[in-house]
């Protein structure tokens, strides 16, 4: 920040000096808006995702002695087996559904919340693309030829943050040019290519007759429902760095994404998160 | 230090034109005081949005759920249902947009036939009805109302085989190896009055799983039902059809769900409107098209 003064129009000239501040505009405002709606969207699709799960399990082994095949159930009957106050937890094979899902047995409120959420989905999607392409934000995240260099060099400072931190030595963030770092690249291009999968995969098992090539082209029917399971899984396995860098890189990052600005211009040095 | 200030006169040019130019074209200078105001107005958006959405998101999560999250009150707005209602109406639609009477289903060969399971949870009725079993059309242009006994429909109409995969609601599917006559075929022999859009199918699997009565009857748009891999199937797995199968005569329809799957029909209504559907008023949805 520093003083800068402006000719001023209406009073005397004690007024003109202002404090002043240069803004990086970062985030259009159709990202922004894509971007916190798809948090319920998202957490609606996941939680009714595994009650519809529940109804057909892909992940199965053969009956065992209590007529259970479904492994998620088994998860279940292993944590109130061995956690300490869950001993006592009436429905052990319920128990990753009633914490993960909407519940079990709730086959037909799950896909009406599930088409609900999915439809909205699917046009929040088009919308972050548009604001990607008005905005210019596509080009950020498009692959470079130094990026796996690039990324090696995060992969080292990210791993050395907490003990330079907890040692309060100094360590250098690396420098790069654009508006993300190599990993946060990788990551938010890869978020993108995760949705647009998501979605595919997600019309493979909801239309496997009429859009019979697209299961097809996720290894048939049931292949895709696996695409899509491990697909939810890449999003919540997403969202928890996501959400650690992001408070770990402060106010300006967080409010970013709110507001739009940043006070972090691209031609100041390194460590523009 | 104010007096000393007003001394200087104010500048003909914002100092910073120069730089201006070398920075990129999405970089810019505002005073203080509007970044403040401008973040202040945003965050403020930001937290009532997410209150609202907080709020309309628990609104409709199912009575289940909040149930289990410990909100013990009914929350039941007016417009709840009808909004998810409107979501599979809406998927529905789209359903029935992609449905092409030209597109054939993928079929496979005798070896990647799997097992069929009998997901029906209710109780499958006794060999009883089968003697006396006959199929019931009305809706006919004819005006007449005609039953039919298997065996004058098995020597009217041509057997065709077919492999194709069942995929039920519940996401589980199998291939299974189907024989019977096809539904084209009987529409041809006795045509639906002219404006009929719709059958209602009906079924002798009627029970729940307490042996109660339970009526079966599913709606079927009558484009799907001419597909020509819309079977009246008396036959799986080179076999008549068992009774948990769905004997004498069950309806194979690959291009919907399961659930429409209906065994052993007895009665086939043709309509002008959409009628009721097992289902549907249990809150799936109804045109099932896949």
């Amino acid at each position: 920040m520093r003083l800068l003064s402006v000719p001023s129009s209406t009073g005397p000239a004690s007024s003109s000096s202002v404090a002043v501040v240069r803004v990086q505009r970062k985030h259009h405002i159709l990202v922004r808006w894509a971007h916190w709606t798809t948090i319920p969207l998202l957490l609606g699709l996941i939680l009714s995702g595994i009650s519809i799960y529940w109804s057909a399990p892909i992940f199965q082994h053969p009956t065992d002695a209590t007529g259970n095949f479904d492994r998620a159930a088994d998860i279940g009957i292993w944590l109130c087996a061995h956690v300490p106050g869950l001993h006592h937890y009436s429905t052990p094979p319920d128990w990753l559904y009633n914490h993960l899902s909407l519940g079990p047995g709730m086959l037909g409120v799950a896909l009406r919340l599930h088409w609900f959420c999915a439809y909205l989905f699917m046009a929040n999607g088009l919308l972050y693309l548009l604001g990607l392409a008005l905005g210019g934000g596509w080009r950020a995240l498009i692959p470079q030829r130094d990026d796996v260099v690039a990324g090696m060099r995060m992969i080292r400072y990210y791993s050395l943050a907490p003990f330079a931190f907890v040692l309060r030595r100094p360590l250098v963030h690396p420098m790069h040019s654009g508006k993300y770092n190599a990993l946060q690249k990788a990551a938010y291009a890869s978020v993108v290519i995760a949705g647009v999968l998501v979605v595919l995969s997600g019309w493979a098992i909801h239309k496997p007759m009429q859009l019979h090539w697209v299961a097809a082209a996720f290894g048939g029917y049931n292949a895709a429902r696996v695409w899509h399971f491990c697909l939810m899984c890449f999003f919540i396995l997403f969202v928890v760095p996501h959400v650690v860098l992001v408070l770990a890189d402060g106010w300006d990052t967080l409010r970013s994404m709110i507001t739009g600005w940043s006070l972090r211009t691209r031609n100041s040095s390194g460590g523009t998160p | 230090m104010t007096t000393n200030k007003q001394t200087i006169p104010p500048a003909e040019q914002p100092i910073a034109v120069s730089k201006r130019v070398s920075l990129p074209e999405d970089s810019f200078e505002v005073s203080s005081e509007r970044f403040r105001i401008r973040t202040r107005r945003d965050v403020l958006i930001f937290g009532a949005s997410a209150l609202a959405a907080l709020t309309a998101g628990t609104v409709l999560l199912p009575d289940e759920t909040l149930q289990r999250l410990g909100v013990h009150r009914k929350l039941h707005p007016p417009g709840k249902d009808w909004l998810l209602d409107k979501a599979i109406d809406i998927d529905d639609d789209v359903a029935e947009a992609l449905y092409s009477s030209n597109r054939r289903v993928p079929t496979y060969s005798k070896s990647q036939v799997t097992g069929l399971k009998n997901n029906y949870n209710g109780v499958t009725p006794g060999p009883d009805y089968i003697p006396t079993w006959t199929l019931t059309l009305s809706g006919l242009q004819s005006g007449l109302t005609l039953s039919l006994d298997l065996r004058t429909l098995l020597k009217r109409f041509a057997l065709h085989e077919e492999i194709t995969r069942f995929v039920c609601v519940e996401g589980w599917s199998e291939i299974a190896w189907w024989g019977g006559i096809r539904f084209a075929d009987l529409l041809q022999a006795f045509p639906p009055v002219s404006q009929a859009k719709w059958a209602r199918i009906e079924s002798s699997v009627n029970l729940d799983a307490n042996g109660n009565s339970d009526p079966y009857y599913v709606s079927l748009d009558i484009e799907s039902a001419a597909h020509p891999q819309s079977l009246l199937a008396t036959h799986f797995h080179g076999d008549s059809l068992t009774l948990e199968h769905g004997a004498p005569l069950r309806l194979i329809i690959p291009v919907k769900l399961g659930l429409k799957n209906v065994k052993a029909v007895t009665g086939i209504t043709f309509l002008a409107d959409q009628p009721e559907d097992y289902w549907r008023v249990r809150g799936y949805s109804r045109f099932d098209g896949i």
